[in-house]
């Protein structure tokens, strides 16, 4: 399913989003990038309707997600948040389960269907074993992974995640990433994702788009939009992007 | 292997604290200022339906029973569940296991509510309308000066609940101060949280709203599990926020207020009950709610029968749930500081 963004506008205090036009093609990966404070997270949220936007429209194919019920729209994006701390530690099966949430009826608990699609999705981020452990006792990467089994839980063809590397060393962002990529090629997911490394960002995806206070800069194919001058504009330091054996290496 | 075992341990001890309230139950029959043996008791129930069986049974055994003993055990159970849930689900709402009806003012407005009714309406008038309408009232002021959404903190819900406390306690006050003393005395009695009054009466409207409240928060534990994920993560999980914490809000408060109504304040059988239940058996609310009703009806019938069973004065049985449950709230106060605060 591809995602249109049309006249975008989200207000909070003095910080204004404003995005007039992007198009996120079905099946492939965007991640959206630029400094701190740049709504980055804020995109995202607005597109998961986590965050009420003022004016514009979001649609999903020809859906407007404004007129989606709560479930209706969860069945077709789902969110996975940076991190997640709650009073209360469930297990890790139970935490999974909660990404069906808008398949079960009101008054109702989860089917054995649920249950097994739940287990399936831990089974696909790597975690199997984990479904009797407690969030609480996992490591950091793990809870990414965990938070992600959830989203896929949710069934959902579209999938925003939110900087789903932060705070993880090198080779458990690698982890996340090529599952974040298996996700695209086995299950054709649309995925959009906040990145701050730029190089992983135009490793693993198909296209960028760049925000800078509130407003997107550029946006396109990540190899052609990704170029020293724009680099330099939106951070405001000198950069240099280096070829090394076909991959770019960005020098800050 | 290991697991199936503790899986099957797990499995004996739901089934256990499902049971467990109509063991209590059976048992609490013959406990009071006026025992019945086993046997006699068993008498009186059958010489009840067929009269020529157990002659020698004294006809006051049945009186003491079907009308004092029956009527306050199963109002008990009720009110124990109903504060167990209620607590329950309003710390799944609100993701924080130190809230409780009585922290959020429910309580004192129901107090109050069921007061001003019985002292200017009598005692012929319901108390519940009037206790469930000031509880509502309460728990909105509570909401409306704590803040909205993600951004309450719990220390701001305490201050708020404890001055909306406060004034309803004040107001409680100038009813008293209008009560005649001969309502007064029972008033007083009733505010600590006693069981000693019930009758057939006080359960026949209380009895079916709490069944209902429960029957309802019970269907409704599994959203509890995603609402307690915090408003965001529960939205993008496809559920309906809003109406969710309308929902389970004005359900604890009904359970609360019918409870109150007839009561008084019990107070913090909904931290304690459901505290105990988490330790047993983790934290899912498909548990958690349904364990905590029938674990509350334990504890409520249970503090019942060791108060009978252990002086002919009658302590309330609100102070006796106080003395435990403060001190159990300021422990675990200070172990979650650092989370919450």
């Amino acid at each position: 399913m591809s995602v249109r963004v049309k006249g975008l506008r989200f207000a909070y205090r003095n910080f204004v989003l404003r995005v007039d036009e992007l198009i996120f093609a079905a099946g492939q990966t965007t991640s959206i990038v630029g400094p701190n404070g740049a709504g980055k997270t804020t995109l995202l949220k607005c597109l998961g309707a986590i965050l009420p936007i003022s004016k514009g429209t979001l649609f999903v194919d020809s859906k407007d997600l404004a007129l989606l019920k709560s479930h209706e729209r969860a069945r077709l994006v789902s969110y996975v948040p940076q991190e997640h701390g709650s009073a209360f530690n469930y297990l890790v099966l139970d935490f999974v389960l909660m990404g069906r949430a808008a398949y079960v009826p009101l008054f109702s608990v989860p089917s054995k269907d649920d249950v097994r699609i739940a287990e399936e999705a831990l089974e696909f981020v790597g975690l199997g074993s984990f479904a009797d452990r407690t969030y609480a006792e996992l490591s950091s990467g793990e809870r990414r992974l965990v938070l992600i089994a959830r989203a896929l839980a949710q069934q959902s063809d579209i999938l925003l995640l939110d900087e789903p590397t932060t705070f993880l060393d090198p080779r458990h962002e690698r982890q996340v990433l090529d599952l974040v990529r298996k996700l695209a090629v086995d299950r054709e997911k649309t995925i959009l994702l906040t990145l701050h490394n730029l190089e992983m960002a135009l490793q693993y995806s198909d296209n960028m788009v760049f925000l800078k206070g509130g407003e997107v800069v550029a946006w396109g194919k990540a190899e052609e939009v990704f170029k020293e001058p724009l680099l330099r504009a939106i951070y405001d330091m000198e950069m240099k992007i280096i070829d090394w054996n076909g991959r770019k290496i960005v020098l800050r | 292997m290991t697991g199936s075992k503790k899986n099957k341990k797990k499995c004996l001890l739901q089934v256990f604290l499902l049971v467990l309230p109509l063991l209590l139950f059976v048992i609490s029959l013959g406990i009071g200022s006026y025992a019945i043996s086993p046997r006699d008791l068993v008498g009186t129930l059958i010489s009840t339906i067929s009269p020529s069986s157990y002659p020698d049974i004294p006809p006051v055994y049945r009186d003491v029973l079907f009308r004092i003993r029956l009527p306050r055990l199963l109002l008990a159970m009720a009110v124990g569940a109903a504060l167990a849930v209620a607590g329950a689900s309003l710390q799944a709402l609100f993701k924080n296991p130190l809230v409780n009806e009585y922290i959020l003012g429910i309580s004192s407005g129901a107090a109050f509510g069921a007061a001003l009714s019985l002292v200017f309406l009598g005692r012929s008038f319901p108390p519940q309308a009037a206790a469930f309408l000031f509880a509502i009232l309460a728990v909105l002021a509570v909401l409306l000066v704590a803040g909205r959404g993600e951004s309450m903190s719990l220390i701001s819900l305490l201050l708020t609940g404890v001055i909306v406390s406060a004034f309803f306690s004040a107001l409680l006050s100038l009813v008293e101060f209008f009560a005649s003393p001969y309502v007064l005395q029972a008033l007083f009695f009733w505010l600590m949280g006693s069981l000693a009054l019930a009758g057939w009466r006080d359960l026949a409207i209380s009895f079916p709203l709490i069944i209902a409240g429960l029957l309802f928060l019970i269907l409704f534990r599994w959203r509890l599990n995603v609402l307690s994920m915090g408003a965001e993560e529960a939205r993008s999980l496809g559920v309906h926020v809003q109406r969710g914490k309308i929902l389970v809000i004005f359900l604890a408060t009904l359970l609360t207020a019918s409870a109150t109504a007839v009561v008084g304040i019990i107070g913090w059988v909904g931290l304690i009950v459901p505290h105990l239940v988490r330790l047993m058996v983790g934290t899912d609310n498909r548990l958690v709610i349904p364990l905590s009703a029938a674990t509350g009806a334990s504890f409520l019938l249970l503090a019942d029968s060791i108060i009978r069973g252990i002086s002919p004065l009658e302590i309330p049985i609100g102070i006796f749930t106080s003395i435990l449950g403060i001190p159990l709230f300021l422990f675990l106060l200070k172990k979650a500081k650092r989370v919450w605060l």
